[in-house]
């Protein structure tokens, strides 16, 4: 009767951390709260090591799988929580107010994330997205005196609510045609009606359940047509959430989405359905993202776009799964997954890394525009530097972990088969992308600055930089142990 | 089909005719009223309206609002759970008390983050 909680010792872990954190905020330090970060960070460094040693399998019947999979996106919540956490400590600092709940919320978040991934049952899938999205509506909104951050808040809030609603309307509409939550068991029904030949009638209602949970998720992902709130979001939020939602709900919402197509629509008779819709969104998101960030003058607005881009880049491996799962049934989605895996892994660094960057000059100079990064080069040479590694590696150049990526995703694509207008797409938006990218760089190393202040930078946010624009060399000039650690997310709903 | 779904188009033709019709009638047969500012009040000839809709009021009533909604929703949750309470047992039990366990973090929460504080 009583369900194996061994498998959710990482979650129920952070869940009870979480809670410390409000209460020594709560009943302790009056004074001196910037300790929280630390202590948070200490919460995130025992969760990864649990998460490490957590048995693999099934518990609570289905709805919670460890696996491969699970492990792999668990830990980039984690490392994008750590660095979205040791980038927090200025903002806190200054604003003064509710310092327990933001840290508090985020590793709530993080819970909810690590629910996301392991969701294996359309119930449990919902509630973790919801206790993801409620915590970063609040996130968003938490410079509540600023009239964008309030702005952000409910945009993010109204919007995050159609959404849910349109992937619950998905999610009733596929419990409808085969009368259960569970992603194996509507694998499982859908395939025997298919065996009987029986599915016909309700064929419609299938692929329009399958359209809305792909549009509902979509949302999360933030990719066109479904990116409109982004970039007003993005902008107005913290700089340190905005990071992490550029990149751990991006990963929470991917993880969700493969769940639910490879586990419960992962037929034959779906996977063309779903990898032409997925295409799609991942060419419009390339196309729309890269055009529209030329044209942005904050920086903020300017990555919000990049994201969007980069999240179409991703959703090529997506792509690329269901291709190569049809064609060879022996080795399903290996060099989908890792690509994708591996991607997500290298947009991390190279992302947060920017964004850290970002928030060190603002917390300095108090300004997001592109144009008073001029001459940066001179004022901070080292901020400068790692900018150029991090806008260099999204933009995909050699020797940095951007490149590795890009090649890998794309080659994951190419020996799918018939996407190779995917391919080229992808091909032709990197080199508009590189243009975005580069002119910061110029802006930095050729234009000459206004002031020649020095930029003071707190010694975390300087290790995280640091940490940041090693990881971003380190995996691009030796991939092998990071490809390893991708292949691993390929063991998926096996167990 | 058509036969099956007839008696539904003719419905909507004739509502489409009544509303429309009625308005068309009106607007020609009508006599025109001259203008005043009573016109645009909500009720032309009820008592005049004292000051706005839009008042504010202190966002504390929302918070305990809230706040009640919260633990009523934990008594609502403990009467199922008591009528099944012997077929339980120990476990539904421990269940419970973790669930209140959660809830009275929140209690804690909210009384020393000063919530409940009127002034």
């Amino acid at each position: 009767m009583i369900p194996d909680f061994s498998m959710l010792m990482p979650e129920l872990f952070l869940f009870l951390w979480a809670i410390l954190v409000f209460l020594i905020d709560l009943f302790f330090l009056k004074e001196k709260k910037d300790v929280l970060a630390y202590v948070s960070l200490l919460g995130l460094a025992i969760t990864l090591v649990l998460i490490c040693i957590v048995p693999e399998g099934r518990t609570f019947g289905t709805s919670f799988i460890s696996d491969g999979f699970a492990f792999f996106f668990k830990i980039v919540f984690i490392a994008s929580t750590m660095i979205a956490v040791a980038s927090s400590g200025q903002l806190i600092s200054r604003l003064r107010y509710n310092r327990g709940e933001y840290y508090g919320l985020i590793l709530l978040t993080t819970v909810g994330m690590m629910f996301l991934a392991s969701a294996g049952e359309m119930i449990s899938l919902y509630v973790a997205l919801e206790l993801t999205t409620i915590g970063l509506f609040i996130l968003a909104a938490y410079r509540k005196n600023s009239v964008e951050s309030a702005e952000a808040g409910l945009k993010y809030l109204i919007l995050g609510a159609i959404s849910s609603a349109i992937l619950l309307f998905g999610m009733s509409m596929t419990y409808g045609v085969t009368g259960s939550t569970d992603f194996a068991r509507i694998h499982d029904v859908i395939q025997m009606k298919l065996n009987q030949g029986i599915i016909k009638a309700a064929w419609d209602v299938h692929v329009l359940g399958l359209m809305m949970i792909i549009a509902g998720l979509s949302f999360k992902l933030a990719v066109v047509p479904f990116h409109m709130w982004a970039p007003d979001v993005y902008q107005g939020a913290p700089t340190p959430i905005t990071s992490f939602l550029s990149v751990a709900s991006k990963a929470a919402g991917l993880a969700a989405l493969v769940r639910i197509l490879i586990g419960a629509f992962g037929i034959d008779a779906f996977m063309d359905d779903w990898g032409i819709m997925i295409a799609v969104l991942a060419s419009l998101a390339m196309i729309v993202g890269n055009i529209s960030a030329v044209l942005q003058s904050n920086i903020k607005r300017m990555l919000a776009y990049s994201s969007i881009a980069q999240a179409g880049y991703i959703l090529v491996g997506l792509v690329a799964m269901s291709r190569y799962y049809s064609f060879n049934n022996t080795s399903p989605w290996d060099l989908g997954v890792s690509s994708m895996s591996f991607y997500i892994l290298g947009y991390m660094f190279a992302n947060m890394g920017a964004f850290a960057v970002a928030i060190a000059f603002s917390n300095h100079y108090g300004s997001d525009k592109i144009r008073d990064y001029a001459g940066l080069a001179k004022k901070s040479p080292v901020l400068a530097a790692t900018m150029s590694i991090f806008l260099l590696s999204l933009a995909g150049i050699p020797p940095l972990v951007g490149f590795l990526a890009k090649y890998y995703i794309f080659a994951s694509a190419i020996s799918a088969g018939g996407y190779l207008w995917l391919v080229l797409i992808g091909l032709l938006t990197s080199v508009i992308a590189l243009f975005y990218y580069a002119s910061i760089i110029r802006q930095m190393y050729f234009v000459e600055p206004a002031t020649d202040e020095k930029v003071s930078v707190p010694p975390l946010l300087y290790a995280t930089i640091g940490i940041a624009a090693f990881c971003t060399i380190l995996i691009g000039c030796y991939p092998q142990p990071f490809v390893t650690l991708a292949e691993k997310a390929t063991s998926v709903f096996g167990g | 089909m058509f036969e099956t779904y007839f008696p539904i188009v003719f419905l909507l033709l004739v509502s489409i005719a009544a509303g429309g019709g009625l308005y068309l009638l009106s607007k020609f047969l009508g006599r025109k009223s001259p203008e005043s500012k009573y016109m645009d009040t909500p009720y032309e000839c009820g008592v005049e309206p004292v000051g706005d809709t839009r008042e504010r009021f202190p966002v504390k009533f929302y918070l305990i609002a809230i706040l009640f909604i919260v633990f009523d929703i934990e008594v609502v949750f403990m009467y199922p759970w008591a009528v099944v309470y012997d077929r339980l047992a120990l476990f539904g039990f421990i269940e419970m008390l973790v669930f209140i366990g959660i809830l009275l973090i929140g209690y804690v929460y909210i009384l020393r983050s000063g919530a409940l504080k009127w002034d």
